[in-house]
């Protein structure tokens, strides 16, 4: 009744003042956790209530992830996560790696408390304040901690960036996605000889003409194999692979202001994707087959595509 | 060893990575790529592994070039630059796995992007994954023994290997193309008329072609017995308006020699899914 009264806001509510007190004590054990690297009293209950299953586990799983689990003696146990709001001081491009790290952390942080020994179906998500333009983001992960018959609870779980059916796919060829690899770099390239009226200074040629921009070029290779090199040295960290399937690349240019007369140019470039432990040259064979469905799915297609035909 | 079927036969640190006995993997012989898990399982079903993430850009300056208002012409400066820049991003990846050894590159993602600050300046980046044969089998390479270079997934690869195939080098045409502008009087006529404009049509038809037989001559010279996954593409890269590219790209293929390495063909089993 009193939810309700206050929801529709005909009563005043009577325990308004305790409430606004539960919700200061709240703030302030947030505000210790974070401080201290460490989760509030609160989520550490209900996580721990969920592993005595006092709590029902929770799965953000598909249903035939469900299904695929069970067949290979992988449970749910509870739905974790994390983020962290952050603020680009000095780089946007080594905030990325920053920022995604520590909500990583604190994911595995509550799966620890679960007691699990993975992470499934990790899911990735940003969120941003117009006002704020690209100054600051949150960077956010959830997803569904596991347990797997027969181990004891991990240490340090891993965290496994693809679908929980993708995950035991993974296994069954000996594979085990570990975690997040990224790898970001940044550079300036001050008086690129490059000038936007008519002429291509270093190279002498008028603006008619074909030609490669070769410092620039060279500049921008140097950041991206220093963003791989990142990205390998972090994949190693985690395992023996990294499958970044996702890339970022940026080249921005200046114009001549007082402090830079010559102008300049910025070249950025994020990797990440899902580190793996395996054991090169030695494969177990999935034995995949090839199926035709005949289902049909073209026809749909091409309905969808009815706007490129018509 | 355990109790779970799922866990049989994984490789010893696998275990102990989901065990948490181990927090990192190792220091050396770590690969990297822009394969999907799913392309990583297929590559390595097909009998490979992954090497590294190969990349080869080009910044490039397009030279100006006007077509005649009134006139179909292909636009030689920026045909030549589009092909000598794609061509410079992509011997600077092949260079790349080159250098560490591998037989091929698949997954090959040839991108143009344009740039806010300048119109007559594009970037070109061909990205893929360097693959080498477990067992180190020579007969994978490309042209002149130089690593293959695919557009083809993961999932392509395996099926193009048990197709009896392998892939040789990804070819391409570019042609850009001035398409002529109608005079007042001609498009007068066409007032009320359903009719066909065929200097439209022509110049649509021959930019295309000439797209496809650049491609195709390029097959040729690397020694290709076909082309598989060939994709058209149009695009106008911040040109005036009448001025379009079309470039063909696909993967020129020649049949397996080593009788003793292609795989059992696979017949597709027919099925019809119930759950969608």
């Amino acid at each position: 009744m009193g939810l309700l009264g206050r929801i529709v806001g005909g009563t005043p509510d009577p325990d308004a003042a305790q409430h606004a007190a539960e919700q200061q004590a709240r703030d302030a054990a947030w505000q210790t956790a974070l401080d201290t690297g460490h989760l509030p009293d609160f989520v550490i209950k209900r996580l721990s209530d969920t592993r005595n299953r006092k709590l029902p586990w929770v799965s953000t799983t598909s249903i035939g992830s469900l299904l695929a689990m069970r067949t290979h003696g992988i449970r749910p146990v509870g739905m974790v996560s994390g983020n962290c709001w952050f603020n680009f001081g000095f780089s946007w491009t080594k905030g990325h790696a920053a920022g995604w790290h520590s909500a990583i952390e604190r994911m595995v942080q509550e799966a620890v408390l679960l007691g699990a020994n993975a992470i499934v179906d990790v899911r990735m998500k940003v969120s941003r304040l117009a006002e704020l333009g690209r100054e600051q983001m949150d960077f956010a992960v959830y997803g569904t901690a596991v347990t797997i018959d027969s181990l004891p609870p991990s240490k340090v779980p891993v965290v496994a960036t693809v679908s929980a059916l993708e995950f035991v796919r993974l296994l069954e060829a000996g594979i085990v996605p570990v975690g997040l690899a990224i790898g970001a770099h940044y550079d300036w390239l001050y008086q690129p000889a490059y000038r936007r009226q008519g002429v291509v200074s270093n190279l002498a040629v008028t603006a008619y003409q074909n030609c490669e921009l070769t410092a620039i070029s060279a500049f921008a290779n140097r950041v991206r194999q220093a963003a791989y090199g990142l990205l390998a040295s972090d994949g190693a960290r985690l395992g023996t692979g990294v499958l970044a399937r996702t890339q970022f690349s940026e080249l921005l240019y200046f114009e001549p202001d007082e402090n830079y007369p010559g102008g300049r140019c910025m070249y950025r470039h994020i990797a990440m994707g899902t580190a793996v432990q395996h054991e090169p040259g030695m494969h177990r064979p999935v034995n995949v087959r090839a199926v035709f469905s005949v289902q049909d799915k073209p026809m749909r297609r091409s309905l969808e595509l009815s706007e490129e035909v018509i | 060893m355990s109790q779970n079927p799922a866990l049989d036969g994984l490789p010893k640190h696998a275990i102990e990575r989901l065990k948490g006995l181990r927090e990192s993997g190792q220091s050396e012989g770590i690969f990297t790529s822009d394969l999907s898990v799913n392309e990583f399982l297929m590559v390595r079903e097909a009998g490979f592994e992954p090497i590294g993430l190969c990349v080869g850009s080009c910044i490039y300056h397009m030279g100006i070039q006007y077509g005649q208002w009134s006139k179909n012409q292909e636009l030689n400066v920026l045909s030549q630059a589009m092909y000598h820049a794609r061509e410079l991003a992509m011997t600077r990846m092949t260079e790349e796995a080159q250098a560490v050894a591998a037989d091929g590159v698949v997954g090959v993602r040839l991108e143009v992007k344009r740039l806010e600050w300048d119109r007559e300046i594009l970037e070109f980046m061909a990205i893929g994954t360097a693959i080498a044969h477990s067992s180190g089998h020579p007969g994978f390479k490309g042209p002149q023994g130089r690593p293959f270079t695919s557009d083809l997934s993961g999932q392509d690869f395996w099926m193009l290997l048990k197709a009896g195939h392998r892939p040789l080098e990804m070819v391409m045409g570019s042609c850009v193309y001035h398409v002529a502008h109608q005079g007042f009087l001609k498009s007068l006529g066409n007032v009320g008329r359903n009719t066909e404009i065929t200097q439209f049509t022509q110049a649509m038809y021959d930019a295309r072609e000439l797209a496809m037989e650049r491609m195709q001559n390029e097959a040729h010279e690397a020694g290709a017995e076909g082309i598989v996954g060939v994709n058209l593409h149009e695009g106008s890269h911040n040109w005036q308006p009448h001025v379009i590219e079309f470039f063909a790209v696909g993967t020129a293929v020649k049949p397996i020699e080593d009788q003793s390495v292609i795989p059992e063909p696979a017949t597709p089993q027919i099925v019809i899914p119930v759950n969608d």
